[in-house]
């Protein structure tokens, strides 16, 4: 019964990963008999994890928040009240009922900045996560499956990572390699690839020396096969979870660089740029030109933690 | 124990060894000039070739990290590439000041979150306990320049409390210098206590639903003498470890703190090194957070062998 294990990723999957649905097999067919009766279990097993993490509100807030940011990013200056851009009145109105965020310090509207500054973060943490879990599962599965020096190498290198001042490093690859959207997703990827790797290892020494593993190797399936084929759909679940708070620490790690100076450049209105403008006016009693766009991204971070953490509650039956 | 002591320490400095290999490749791998930098896109050509020359960044690699490890294992980083001060003059006041403001932030922090642990865990899954894990999880996972910025806008404004700059003049005495620190220590204190308070919870929840727990309470303890001298002896070990690691953590949250409130510490050292190209202070000031997190986890992991003895035997053997 062992290799039927297999799952197939449903449509209603939790969250959309093509990342991990590339690897993981369709239904395998030595094992078709068994198999069908087995899959049809697991698809109604993951119907039913589906159904209850709909159902938490803490998620239904979460996708709330995250839908409504997304609609922003997407129409971007199609329904902001002004152009984030191009728009002047007077700098530095206080909010009011024309300006409800106020204005900044070149007169344009916070309310259509804060609007539309979601663009950046939205488009880049999601990817930046994904590969991150895509590189963490190689290495995490390598790390657990082959073990011996390979794995005591690369435990090695992982754990001096972690020792890492992980935004420090990002921002000195950023200010000496541009910080362009794609060496943004890079770098943060690169990032969080030794912390999932480390996740992924550990669940795969929990499944490597159990008995579907070895008749596998036992039938002379390759490394490979067994590595992506036969262990990777069985630590779906941690994967999903740490795919889901990798996001959130994407978003996290985003905005900090661009609030640090590495990320989308004036006039942009990204939110941590925002801040970053407007911090220092804070001591003259201007705070609305930070508060808002502080609280911006405050939300999106919950929003996307809400929801991992009904995917973990669930997944993991905290 | 020593045996277990002096592995420890031997894996933490293999450990520090490559974290600062890590940050000599990142650093001398990615393309940049050093003197350019330095000098400004004005500087003449042969100026900057000299400049290098003086700093030996245009020697081969190999030469580069072979003098790099000798100052990582004399602890002598050199001179600044900026003002040409001992990187050991620049990094240790700063550390220094942003040992400050960790520890009064870690001061607030640790009961604070303890005793939300503690009592959640008693009201499990009961509506205080969801509205206390819910706002620790959410505080928890905002940036700290975010909480920094947005408590800053509304004590200093709204209330009128506290300081935008939270360096305090010279000579303020150890008490004057706590409203200096208090908001920016806030910040992280928001950051930092959802996560503790969580593992805390799970540790205390894990340790009222024990056989032990169970036993002690049969045997006619009070509520609160279980809770002290059995639960969370066990409940604490997790949370010990959360807040070591944590203390490696604060170094890169500090930076957004530090930079929000003008706060001169480790934080805007690095922060400044970095967009300057000053590879010596970076290197120094990275390799002293790497220090400082190494000796935090292994001083957790002793506390835990000295709170439960059951994980002493076992190491010892």
């Amino acid at each position: 019964m062992s290799e039927s294990e297999g799952r197939t990723p449903a449509p209603e999957e939790i969250i959309s990963t093509p990342g991990v649905d590339m690897l993981m097999p369709a239904t395998p067919a030595e094992t078709m008999l068994v198999g069908a009766v087995q899959v049809s279990e697991r698809r109604q097993a993951r119907r039913e994890n589906w159904r209850l993490i709909r159902r938490r509100p803490a998620f239904i807030v979460g996708v709330f928040i995250v839908l409504v940011w997304a609609v922003c990013a997407i129409l971007g200056d199609r329904i902001t009240p002004h152009s984030p851009l191009d728009f002047r009145s007077i700098p530095h109105l206080s909010p009011r009922a024309k300006f409800p965020f106020g204005t900044d310090e070149q007169g344009r509207d916070v309310l259509s900045r804060v609007m539309a500054g979601s663009r950046d973060v939205i488009k880049v943490a999601p990817v930046a996560a994904l590969l991150g879990v895509l590189f963490g599962v190689i290495v995490g599965m390598v790390m657990g499956y082959i073990g011996g020096w390979v794995d005591q190498v690369l435990s090695r290198i992982v754990e001096a990572f972690l020792a890492l001042p992980v935004l420090l490093v990002a921002l000195l690859a950023l200010t000496t390699l541009g910080s362009s959207t794609w060496v943004v997703i890079g770098v943060v990827a690169a990032l969080f690839t030794p912390i999932v790797a480390r996740t992924v290892r550990s669940a795969v020494l929990a499944e490597r020396d159990l008995d579907y593993v070895t008749s596998a190797r036992l039938r002379g399936e390759s490394s490979l096969f067994v590595m992506f084929k036969e262990i990777l759909p069985n630590v779906s679940g941690p994967i999903i979870v740490e795919l889901t708070v990798r996001v959130g620490y994407a978003v996290f790690t985003v905005a900090t660089l661009a609030f640090l100076g590495a990320g989308p450049q004036a006039p942009s209105p990204d939110w941590g740029l925002q801040v970053s403008d407007g911090y220092n006016s804070i001591s003259a009693g201007i705070w609305w030109t930070t508060f808002f766009p502080a609280v911006a991204i405050a939300s999106l971070v919950i929003a996307v933690n809400l929801i991992a953490d009904s995917v973990q509650s669930v997944l993991e039956g905290s | 124990m020593g045996r277990y002591l002096l592995r420890r320490l031997v894996s933490a400095l293999v450990t520090l060894w490559l974290l600062a290999t890590i940050v000599f490749l990142v650093v001398s791998v990615l393309p940049g000039d050093v003197g350019r930098k330095v000098l400004g896109p004005f500087a003449l050509k042969e100026d900057v070739a000299r400049f290098n020359h003086q700093l030996g960044t245009d020697r081969p690699l190999l030469r580069q990290y072979v003098t790099s490890m000798r100052r990582l294992f004399t602890l002598d980083f050199g001179h600044s590439y900026q003002s040409g001060e001992l990187v050991n003059k620049i990094i240790f006041p700063a550390l220094f000041r942003s040992g400050k403001l960790a520890l009064l932030a870690f001061v607030i922090t640790i009961p604070i979150s303890l005793a939300a642990g503690i009592f959640t865990a008693r009201r499990q899954d009961k509506v205080s306990d969801r509205v206390v894990v819910t706002t620790g999880l959410a505080a928890s996972s905002i940036p700290e320049f975010v909480t920094a910025a947005v408590l800053m806008s509304i004590f200093c404004v709204h209330w009128k409390l506290g300081h935008v700059y939270a360096d305090p003049p010279d000579g303020t005495s150890v008490a004057g210098q706590i409203p200096y620190l208090l908001l920016p220590a806030l910040a992280m204190v928001v950051a930092y206590f959802g996560y503790i308070a969580r593992m805390t919870r799970a540790g205390v929840i894990h340790g009222l639903q024990s056989d032990y727990a169970r036993t002690a309470t049969m045997k006619g303890l009070s509520k609160g003498e279980v809770m002290r001298k059995h639960i969370l002896r066990n409940a604490l070990a997790p949370t010990i470890t959360v807040i070591s690691v944590q203390i490696g953590y604060l170094f890169g949250g500090i930076i957004g703190v530090e930079k929000v409130f003008n706060y001169h510490g480790l934080g805007s050292t690095m922060l400044n090194a970095v967009t300057a190209r000053d590879i010596p202070v970076l290197q120094g000031a990275v390799l002293l957070v790497g220090i400082i997190y190494m000796i935090s986890t292994l001083m957790a992991d002793l506390l835990i062998a000295f709170m439960n003895p059951r994980v002493r035997l076992e190491r010892a053997k």
